[in-house]
Order: C-alpha cells, then sequence, then structure tokens
C-alpha cells in the first residue's frame, strides 16, 4: 500500500494520448503496469521474430541432404538459439506481460502489488536477452550445445566459445527476472483484490498466473542457481558436473539433467499454464455461458502443478539412472488434470451461443491442436516408447504441438482477444481469419510429418542427413508448411499496422466482446489508473455480466437458469442434457453471492 | 474387484473401444498395422512395438472422442438468435465422471507400459556375447572383449557392429567425452553413454540383416554424422566372422 502512495501524481490526471507521448525518459521510467505488460510483450514479440527466422534458416538447411544455406557449426548455433529464444525469452516473459496488463484489472487493482519491483524484472529481462543474443556478436559464435545445455557438452574444454558463457549468464538472469515477477504477481493476487474478489471469484486467467507464479517460484531460483554452478564449472574450475576425476574432486555431469529438468517440466507448464488461462477467458465470452466447472477447474491447474515438480525424470529415462515406474506413473497422471481442463472447455461450449471471431478461431484452433500434443505427452510418458522416441523428431513433433500448437495458438488468440483493450481498436476480422488459416494449415503440414521422421529414425538436431536414410520427401513438406506459417505471421503484423493507421479494424469501445471480466468494465486504452470509475459490483466470477444482465446474475451455485432470454421467446436454446432445464425460468433476480452466504 | 469391473462397464465406449484395443494388441501382437514406426528386428524391440500400436489406438479413440465433441458443439450451438443460452456451470455427475474415466485410462496404459519396460530392461544374465560400445566425438568403437576384437569407426567411416541371430547379445555403454546415445531404430529402442553411468542393455536381434544405427544425443559439431551400422548373421556365420577379425590382428 505504501508503494501506491509514493507513486507520482499521475493519479488525477485524464488519461489521454498526450500522456502516452512523452518520450523515451517516460518509456524509461515507467511502472505502470501497463505500460511494463505492453513493454513486456513487444519485446518477447520480437525474440519470437528473431527465434521464427532463425526455424526458417533450421528448415531450409533440412530441406535436402547436404548443405544449403548455412554450416554445420551455425546450425547448431541457430538450433540452440532458436529453442532457447522461444523457450526462455518468448513464451514465458509474454504470459508475463498478458500478466503484468491484465491481472491488476481482472483482481481490481490499480496497479501490481510491487510497481518498482515489476520495472526492475522487465529490465533484467531486456537485459538477460539482449546477453543471450550477444552470442552472435562474438567470435566463435552463439551458444551452440542446445537449449537444455547438457553437461559435459556445455563444459568449457567441449564448448569453449564465449557465446556458452553469455547463454548461461543469460539464463541466470532472466531466471531472476522470472522469480521477481513470480512473487508480484502472488502479492498482487493475494493482496490487492477489490472488496468482494474472493479468490473463487477470480477470472480464471488470474487463476492460472497466480499457480504459474507459483511454479515459478519453485523452480526458477533452481535453473539460475545451475546455471550459476555451471559458469562456476568453465571460469572457476569447480568440477560440479565433471566426471573426470581431478584433484580427488569427481562430480557428475547427470546432476545437470537433474537440475534442468526439475526445472524444465515445470517450466513447460509455466509456459502453458497463462495460456490455458486465456483460452478459458475467451470460450465463455464467445459462448456467452459461464465457466464450465470453474471450481473443478480451479483444482485441475493446481494439480497440474503439483504433479509437475514430480515428473522431471521422463526427460531422463534413456540415461539409465532413474526409477523408470514412478516416472511412468507421475507423467501418465497429469493427463488426468489435463484431460478435466478439455471437458470443462467443452462444457462451457455445450448449450451455449457460439460466434467466431478470430479469437474463437484461435480458442477453437488450440483445442484441435493441443489434444495431439497431449496423447503424444502420454505416449512419451511410457518409457518403452520412449526409448524409441526419445531424442528424435517425433519430440520435437510433441513439443512444437504443445507449445505452438498449444500456447501460440492460445497467445494469438488473446491477442486478438484483448488487442481492443490494449489499443482502443478491434483488429480486422477478415485479415485475422485470414491470419489464423494460414497459421493452421502451415502448422500441421510443417509439424504432423515430423511425428512420421521420428518414428522413421530421424534423430533431433542434425545439421543433415544422407540421402539413403530416407528422409527427404517428408522434410521438404515439412519446410513448404513452415514457410506458410512463416507468412502467416506476416498477415498478423499487416493487420496491427493496418489497425494501428486506422485504416482497417474499428473503435472499440470500452467492451467489444460483450465480455465477463473486471478488464472491461474500464476504458479501452484504460487511463493510467487503471479504473476511471468505480468498479461494478463484485458478486460472481463474472462481474460484467452480471451488471449486464442483472436478471441472469451468475450464481456460482449448482444450478442457474436455464432458458431465460432476452427476446421474449423463450424455446430452442435450453441447452441439451443440461441440469437446469426446465427450472422455472422466470425474471426474479438470482441470489447474490457464490453459495458462501455472506452478504 | 467388481466394482472396477462395475466402472470399466460404464465407461464411455470410445473409451471401452481403446481400452479393449490396447488389451487385445498386448495379447495378439502383429495384427494392427504399426502406426509409422518400423517392424521391429528384435525381441526387445517387439514388446515396444505392440506397446505402441496399443497406445496409438488409444490416443486416436481420446483425440477422436475431444474433436467429434468440439465438431458437435461448433456446429450444433453456434449462434442462431440474440436468446441467452443456458448458464449452468456445474454438473456434478459428468464431472466425476470425466475425472475418473482418464484415470482408469492411465492405469490400464500404465500397466501395459511397466510390464512392456520390464521386458525390455531385463538383463540377460547369462549372455553368450558381450560388447562394450564406446561413444566418442564423432564415432563409435565396438570391443569384442572376450573374443579379442576391436572395430572403431572415424568421421565419415561408420563402423560396423555385428550380432550373432538370436542370441541375446549385452551391450555396455560408456562414453569417452560427452553424453551420446545409442540408437538402431529398428530394434525400436536406445540407450545414453554418459560418464559416470554405466549403461548395460541387452538386444536380442530376430531377424538377419544390415541396420542403420544413429547417435541420438546431440553431442557437437559432427553429430549427424555419427551413424553406424549392424549386422545380424547367424551364429555360425557370426563365429567365422569373430575368426576373421582375429586373423586380421584383431582391430578392424
Amino acid at each position: 500500500m505504501t508503494t501506491l502512495e509514493e507513486r507520482p501524481p499521475v493519479a488525477g490526471e485524464p488519461p489521454g494520448p498526450e500522456r502516452r507521448a512523452t518520450g523515451l525518459l517516460a518509456a524509461l521510467t515507467t511502472t505502470d503496469h501497463k505500460r511494463i505488460g505492453i513493454a513486456y510483450m513487444l519485446t518477447a514479440f520480437t525474440f519470437f521474430l528473431v527465434g521464427g527466422l532463425l526455424a526458417l534458416v533450421i528448415r531450409l538447411e533440412l530441406f535436402g541432404p547436404g548443405a544449403q544455406v548455412v554450416s554445420q557449426g551455425r546450425y547448431n548455433e541457430m538450433f540452440t538459439m532458436h529453442g532457447s529464444i522461444m523457450l526462455f525469452l518468448f513464451l514465458g516473459p509474454f504470459a508475463f506481460g498478458l500478466a503484468n496488463y491484465l491481472v491488476p484489472l481482472q483482481v481490481g487493482a490499480h496497479d501490481m502489488a510491487f510497481p518498482r519491483l515489476n520495472a526492475l524484472s522487465y529490465w533484467f529481462y531486456l537485459f538477460g536477452g539482449i546477453t543471450m543474443l550477444g552470442g552472435f556478436l562474438t567470435a566463435d559464435g552463439a551458444a551452440d550445445f542446445g537449449w537444455t545445455g547438457y553437461t559435459p557438452l556445455s563444459s568449457v574444454v567441449r564448448s569453449p566459445g564465449l557465446g556458452g558463457d553469455l547463454w548461461i549468464m543469460a539464463v541466470a538472469l532472466t531466471g531472476l527476472s522470472g522469480v521477481l515477477t513470480g512473487v508480484n504477481i502472488v502479492a498482487t493476487v493475494i493482496a490487492m483484490r477489490a472488496p468482494g474478489m474472493r479468490m473463487f471469484r477470480l477470472p480464471i486467467f488470474t487463476w492460472n498466473m497466480l499457480v504459474t507464479s507459483v511454479l515459478v517460484l519453485m523452480v526458477f531460483p533452481v535453473i539460475s542457481a545451475a546455471a550459476v554452478m555451471l559458469f562456476a564449472d568453465r571460469q572457476f574450475g569447480a568440477h560440479i558436473y565433471d566426471a573426470v576425476p581431478q584433484d580427488g574432486v569427481v562430480g557428475s555431469p547427470l546432476l545437470w539433467q537433474h537440475l534442468f529438468w526439475f526445472f524444465g517440466h515445470p517450466e513447460v507448464y509455466i509456459l502453458v499454464l497463462p495460456y490455458f488461462g486465456v483460452i478459458t477467458e475467451i470460450l465463455p465470452v464467445f459462448s456467452r455461458r459461464p465457466v464450465f466447472g470453474y471450481a473443478g477447474l480451479v483444482f485441475a491447474t493446481i494439480a497440474i502443478a503439483v504433479l509437475s515438480v514430480g515428473v522431471w525424470a521422463h526427460h531422463m529415462f534413456t540415461t539409465g539412472a532413474v526409477l523408470l515406474p514412478f516416472f511412468i506413473g507421475f507423467s501418465m497422471l497429469i493427463a488426468v488434470p489435463t484431460g478435466v481442463k478439455y471437458f470443462n472447455w467443452i462444457g462451457t461450449m455445450w448449450g451455449g451461443s457460439l460466434t467466431f471471431p478470430p479469437p474463437m478461431l484461435f480458442a477453437l484452433g488450440f483445442l484441435f491442436t493441443f489434444v495431439m500434443g497431449g496423447v503424444t505427452g502420454v505416449m512419451l510418458a511410457s518409457a518403452p516408447i520412449d526409448f524409441h522416441v526419445h531424442d528424435s523428431y517425433f519430440v520435437v513433433a510433441h513439443m512444437q504441438y504443445v507449445l505452438f500448437g498449444g500456447s501460440v495458438f492460445a497467445l494469438f488468440a488473446g491477442l486478438y482477444y484483448w488487442w481492443p483493450k490494449f489499443t482502443g481498436r478491434v483488429l480486422s476480422p477478415g485479415l485475422g481469419k485470414a491470419h489464423f488459416w494460414m497459421m493452421f494449415v502451415g502448422f500441421h503440414t510443417t509439424f504432423l510429418v515430423q511425428h512420421v521422421l521420428g518414428l522413421d529414425g530421424m534423430p533431433r538436431r542434425v545439421a543433415d542427413y544422407l540421402d539413403s536414410d530416407g528422409f527427404t520427401g517428408l522434410n521438404q513438406v515439412s519446410t513448404v508448411g513452415s514457410f506458410l506459417l512463416g507468412a502467416s505471421t506476416l498477415a498478423f503484423l499487416w493487420n496491427v499496422v493496418q489497425t494501428g493507421r486506422g485504416r482497417l479494424g474499428t473503435v472499440a469501445g470500452d467492451d467489444p466482446w460483450g465480455g465477463h471480466t473486471l478488464e472491461w468494465a474500464t476504458t479501452s486504452p484504460p487511463p493510467p489508473e487503471s479504473f476511471a470509475g468505480p468498479l461494478p459490483p463484485i458478486r460472481s466470477q463474472r462481474p460484467v455480466w452480471d451488471q449486464r444482465h442483472p436478471d441472469l446474475m451468475t450464481t456460482g451455485g449448482h444450478r442457474a437458469r436455464a432458458g431465460t432470454t432476452e427476446t421474449p421467446s423463450g424455446d430452442g436454446q435450453r441447452g441439451d442434457g443440461e441440469p437446469g432445464e426446465g427450472e422455472p425460468g422466470g425474471g426474479d433476480p438470482g441470489e447474490p453471492g457464490d453459495g458462501g452466504g455472506r452478504p | 474387484m467388481w466394482a472396477t469391473v462395475g466402472a470399466v462397464r460404464r465407461l464411455p465406449a470410445a473409451w471401452r473401444f481403446a481400452a479393449g484395443a490396447i488389451a487385445l494388441s498386448a495379447a495378439s501382437g502383429c495384427s494392427l498395422p504399426g502406426f509409422g514406426a518400423p517392424d521391429p528386428k528384435s525381441s526387445e524391440g517387439e514388446s515396444i512395438y505392440s506397446l505402441w500400436q496399443g497406445f496409438f489406438v488409444a490416443a486416436l479413440a481420446v483425440a477422436a472422442l475431444v474433436w467429434g465433441l468440439i465438431v458437435f458443439v461448433v456446429l450444433r450451438y453456434r449462434r442462431r438468435g440474440d436468446e441467452i443460452p443456458d448458464q449452468s456451470a456445474y454438473n456434478i455427475p459428468v464431472e466425476v465422471v470425466y475425472t475418473v474415466t482418464p484415470l482408469v485410462i492411465v492405469a490400464v496404459l500404465f500397466g501395459f507400459s511397466v510390464a512392456a519396460q520390464r521386458a525390455v530392461t531385463d538383463q540377460d544374465v547369462d549372455p553368450v556375447t558381450r560388447i562394450d560400445v564406446v561413444g566418442f566425438q564423432w564415432s563409435w568403437q565396438f570391443v569384442y572383449p572376450d573374443e579379442g576384437v576391436t572395430v572403431t569407426g572415424g568421421p565419415g567411416e561408420p563402423p560396423e557392429m555385428v550380432l550373432p541371430l538370436d542370441e541375446p547379445v549385452q551391450l555396455d555403454l560408456v562414453s569417452s567425452d560427452v553424453n551420446h546415445s545409442f540408437w538402431v531404430p529398428d530394434f525400436l529402442s536406445k540407450r545414453d553413454l554418459i560418464q559416470g553411468v554405466d549403461n548395460e542393455i541387452t538386444v536380442t536381434a530376430t531377424e538377419a540383416g544390415t541396420y542403420t544405427g544413429r547417435c541420438a544425443e546431440f553431442c557437437g559439431l559432427d553429430h549427424w554424422r555419427m551413424y553406424f551400422s549392424v549386422r545380424v548373421v547367424p551364429a555360425d556365420e557370426f563365429d567365422r566372422w569373430l575368426d576373421e577379425q582375429r586373423a586380421a590382428g584383431g582391430a578392424g
């Protein structure tokens, strides 16, 4: 609360374009969660474009046997930096950007709990990212030992280049940045909620960011510490990950894998849970329904987080040094809460009134695609199957289906959904649909065939293959698909530019979609103090919906009324098989509250 | 027990089909196609192959159910008027079913996985042939310590491992530098070579022929070039090959 009082006295001034245009100094010194959120998203998206270009180089190189565009050494830098950028600098930080912007709005707060710490984490992230990419400017090039940085390959003997040290310090620094953001989000959700915003009225995106942040606090310190130890090995001869005894000291290369994956697997959930949250915001709005099974969904998210810290060694089945049945069982169990989420999402749409603007299209693309990443994940959790497909293109395909087919589809769904809130204009739906279909077709063309390549025996991270391997045809399909996928991003950028110049898109107003949660109760874009007027009363998970439909107040109880209509027709839409069908539908207002009984 | 049977009976048809398909394929082996996996050329690979078939069918059933539901809601519940739809947000019996059903499915998959894993990782107590497999940047050395034969590869010169047909062979996997991984796709199995970890696997080749092997764990500049071949020959031919190697000085 002290931080609120110490803020410069901008809160009383009216919002306006002149405030946003106060130049470089304002951008560099801002502690406004919305500006920091935008900065995070812009920076992360820039890294996404860089990582995407690297991916296109990778795909070009694999178009056929023999060297196409880069040397083997450069190729190894390319895929290392592609993975590192996408995982450390893009998906997670972009989610932090969304959270920065949206969590305070969704809980009805004016800013994050610690605005200056927030700014600090952004700058740590930016400089961490620049440090990592700086490797390209060194004589030996960027890090080239894979984004997993396995020892002993990443030791100073095997990878002496400066790029490796820059990579390690970047991982440690962005890890620290993540920890600070995690603290901030947890504190904001716990301590900054508006009156009436109980935990079980939080929007699911905010719930997921809370759980994600707790995971961040558990595992980011581990990766930062592991990176610092690797740095000590390289620079100070610490021998922590060194299996060759020196001066009577012997370390363990396998230790790095344990530490890395103890971070790395929860990291996967850190990269998908926020985007699960995005999907759970979008589906109800475009179905005109509440989230189905809200409480179960929250517990499923928590269950995923709890299980995710006990499954790291499924990345290490082939090391021969882990207890297989334990990690098979735990890894498979994660499929259960994830499956529950799927049924929550389908249940949300069930009986609804669905429209399909770009946010909903991308959300459906997510649902359609991510299930494939899910089922291949269960396959990989089965150690014997993993013995065959581990470290092959099957794993690459699985990962892309989870992180691109899952997270990136959801990310674009969120961008189209909240763009009006961020900028005041709705992106062109026509170009949005073109973007979606190019991305959807491009994605599946690129990555579906990679499952087959992996099963056929193509290892991951190979710079080349032989004509006699028989991998050529499917690699060519994949490369063609990847260029369609890359081109889809141009459709998005064109949309952004043209909408920004006012040639496409429409003016948004406060709430262009008929939103449910508090960010739609303020102007688009919101004023510096976030909410100019009083908040709507918060009596359910959908305060803005309740305000618009006082006769249909979300009860949060088990049986909301069905079939009440705005237009007095009263038939047809009574939700097949739903409970509540046939209950008296009258016009009296619902019970406020969530069943807890407090007024 | 009866409760379990009852629970299985109450499962939706698709799930029951999946569980049945797994049981069937695990029991009867190869009546199903390989769904992209190579035909197994080792007995360990056969266990993995049938497990893969079962998992693929189960995965396809689950994905088809989800896709079907998505397509259904998209077609059935697209907006037709300005009417506010049903607002019910809970259905406890349905929620219990969709939580318990995946639990049952993964329990079944877990059982089959652990059984197959035991079949693959169990070591033969008394292997006739033992081979030390040494991985290095960027090739392999295959040492037959009991026969005094060594085969060493080099960059661009893939070494050949010769295996006797239908005999369990123990491979001791060691790395002399960074991590590598010994993968013969036709055997459907791989194992890492890591300094400080003693890895032993048993391979029982079931079909004569020459198969390509590759290093699966990224190991630096020439990783992709670290391939080798495995030639499976009948036992008498294997003995002849060993004699020839010894006559040639033992190091190939």
